[in-house]
């Protein structure tokens, strides 16, 4: 197999990227100069050494343990629970939570093979028996897909026998979305967790 | 809305065509096998980007061909163009609106506004329920906003629930579907069983007219609404038979907690559960789901001396034919009420398997309903009973048409 082939093969590997694809993108590559090319592999080096998932939360880090387990001013009161780590960042990045993660590294999907010994389940019953500071609140963060919405079911059903306040988060209308393209499950579901309104 | 102009670039045998279509409609007249249905099908392929008659896309593409496209333009109070293109090398399928591609093909359903007939649909009709699921899947996701959300939703949670109760290993984790399976379940359940409240008296009297005065009955038999092993029983034994018709009554009471809404919702949700939870050992028995709406059904009856019968099991053929015809008419009303506009109608050697009586009856009631486009086929002149004499008339062959 020449070298191209092999490029071909392992970025068809990638989520999304078809043979068209990755054909396109091995040619870039060559195409461009060795010198980024060996910039891309020495990127891939670094992560392939250095990155580990967090023991504590999932996440993936460099340390021993991720920045935000170790970082002594956020909330140990508060887990919220993530199907995959890139969400960890979409969440970091509102600036508005404070506590703690846990990233389940996946959502329930039977059809796939992915039953619960798949998901780090035990990980965070553990941390809620164990943790300093005693969590008092799990926020169940997994997406409002049918596999989110059955996954934080199940941990549910898991947490309620443990002396903590589990929540979900809302659903409703994103935010900047005219209603008139809104689905009418979405309108319903805006509907049901409609709120005062605070003068 | 009305269909104006139509672009057919490797469809079927209709090779590369452009077709300007009166306002009024038009009758295609051809023999056998020349293409007839391929130009309905065709059209109807731009209300919901699939073949009415249940071919793969790959059959649509012509014999020689990888791509097909189809295109139309269509006039009513807002414009709209809709074009759709298969590619069976990379079996990739694009759909558009205006030029912009949607995002869902759902997104793009129902922009013409068509209800098409052919006598193949007598199997609405003598068809097993699966088959009456998928008209009343299609009318609502075409008509209820909503309804395709619910019905992806409720199929998702059925399929991973049935995989989690076959991996056997801890089926209490099956459970954990049940949430979003009865919230989207009772959801279909209602919009079809409000659907079949709503048009049960136009059906009737549909059928009445095209049979010159048969007493026909429809109504949704929700599975939720059945309670026990019996009612099961009997409609895994075909659903036909008079234990079918004391189920029809449960069907109504779930027709009527529909008609009422959000609380309505609530109840069927209600009920859904209970039908879980009952049927949970079974479940587990024979590792799938045995209670939902995917068990539901639209029961089609006909009142025979001293009762009233399934017409699936003791129709005539001509009262079938008449059913699966006041179906489609009814589904063109859906069309008329809620999307106010005028449906176009397709019909497709309509009156092939009709008594004259029949055809006649047909033809009076077409032309005082519906006052919108009409595309007909026929395999002759003699065939053509509309009476509206001004329709204009295209003769197609090998695929060709001629204007
Ligand atoms: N994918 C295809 N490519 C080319 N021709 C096709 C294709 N599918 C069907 N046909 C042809 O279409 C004709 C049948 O068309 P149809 O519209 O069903 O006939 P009718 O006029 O009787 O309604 C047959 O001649 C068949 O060979
Ligand atoms: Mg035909
Ligand atoms: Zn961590």
């Amino acid at each position: 197999m020449s070298s191209i082939d092999s490029l071909v093969r392992e970025l068809r590997r990638l989520p999304g990227i078809g043979s068209k694809t990755a054909y396109r993108l091995a040619f870039h590559l060559v195409k461009g100069s060795a010198e980024d090319m060996k910039r891309l592999a020495a990127a891939l080096h670094g992560v392939a050494d250095r990155v580990h998932p967090c023991p504590v939360c999932g996440n993936y880090c460099e340390e021993r343990v991720c920045p935000v387990c170790a970082d002594p001013r956020r909330d140990r009161s508060v887990i919220c629970v993530v199907e995959e780590a890139y969400e960890v960042g979409a969440i970091e990045r509102t600036g508005r939570f404070k506590g703690l993660f846990h990233v389940l590294g996946g959502r329930l999907s039977p059809l796939d093979g992915v039953g619960p010994e798949a998901l780090a389940f035990d990980g965070l019953l553990s941390r809620i028996d164990g943790e300093a500071g005693e969590p008092s609140e799990v926020i169940l963060a997994t997406n409002a897909s049918v596999e989110g919405e059955a996954t934080a079911v199940y941990l549910e059903g898991l947490l309620r026998p443990l002396s903590v306040r589990v929540t979900r988060l809302a659903r409703g209308i994103p935010v900047g979305s005219d209603l008139e393209y809104v689905d009418g499950t979405t309108i319903a579901e805006a509907l049901a967790g409609r709120r005062e309104m605070s003068a | 809305m009305v269909l104006r102009d139509l672009e057919l670039r490797h469809f079927r045998n209709l090779g590369v065509q452009t077709l300007r279509f009166p306002p009024e409609g038009v009758a295609v007249i051809g023999d056998n096998a020349q293409g007839k249905t391929n130009l309905l099908e065709a059209i109807y392929y731009l209300e919901c980007f699939r073949s009415f008659r249940g071919a793969r896309d790959a059959e649509l593409t012509a014999f020689s061909e990888d791509v097909f496209h189809v295109k139309g333009v269509l006039e009513g109070e807002r414009p709209v163009t809709v074009a759709a293109g298969f590619d069976g090398s990379g079996k990739a399928k694009k759909v558009s609106v205006d030029g912009k591609e949607a995002p869902r093909f759902s997104a793009a359903f129902g922009r013409l506004g068509a209800m098409i007939f052919a006598p193949a649909d007598v199997d609405l009709v003598s068809g097993g329920p699966a088959r009456r699921r998928q008209f009343l899947d299609v009318v609502l996701s075409l008509n209820r906003s909503g309804y395709v959300k619910a019905l992806q939703s409720y199929r998702k949670a059925l399929a991973q629930r049935n995989a989690a109760l076959r991996t056997g290993a801890n089926p209490q984790a099956a459970r954990a579907w049940d949430g979003t399976l009865v919230e989207h379940g009772a959801r279909v359940t209602c919009l079809r069983a409000e659907w079949a409240a709503a048009w049960a008296e136009p059906f009737a009297s549909y059928c009445s007219a095209i049979s010159g005065g048969d007493r026909a009955a429809l109504a949704y038999r929700a599975d939720v609404g059945t309670a026990g092993d019996g009612a099961e029983a009997g409609a895994e034994s075909g659903g036909s038979g008079a234990g079918v018709v004391g189920v029809v009554g449960g069907g109504d009471a779930v027709g009527a907690a529909a008609a009422t809404g959000e609380a309505g919702e609530a109840q069927v949700a209600e009920a859904y559960r209970r039908r879980l939870a009952e049927s949970w050992p079974s479940d587990v028995r024979r590792q799938r789901t045995t209670a939902g709406p995917h068990r539901d059904d639209l029961i089609l009856t006909v009142e025979a001396p001293g009762r009233r019968v399934p017409v699936r099991a003791f129709g005539s053929g001509g009262q079938r034919r008449t059913a699966a015809l006041a179906l489609r008419l009814v589904e063109a009303a859906t069309i008329r009420q809620q999307r106010g506009t005028e449906p176009i109608l397709l019909l497709d050697d309509a009156f092939a398997e009709l008594d004259d009586g029949r055809s006649q009856r047909v033809v009076a009631l077409v032309e005082e309903e519906s006052a919108g486009q009409v595309v007909l086929t026929a395999p002759s002149e003699s065939d053509v009973r509309l009476r509206r004499p001004s329709l204009a008339r295209w003769r197609i062959r090998g695929g060709v048409i001629e204007a």
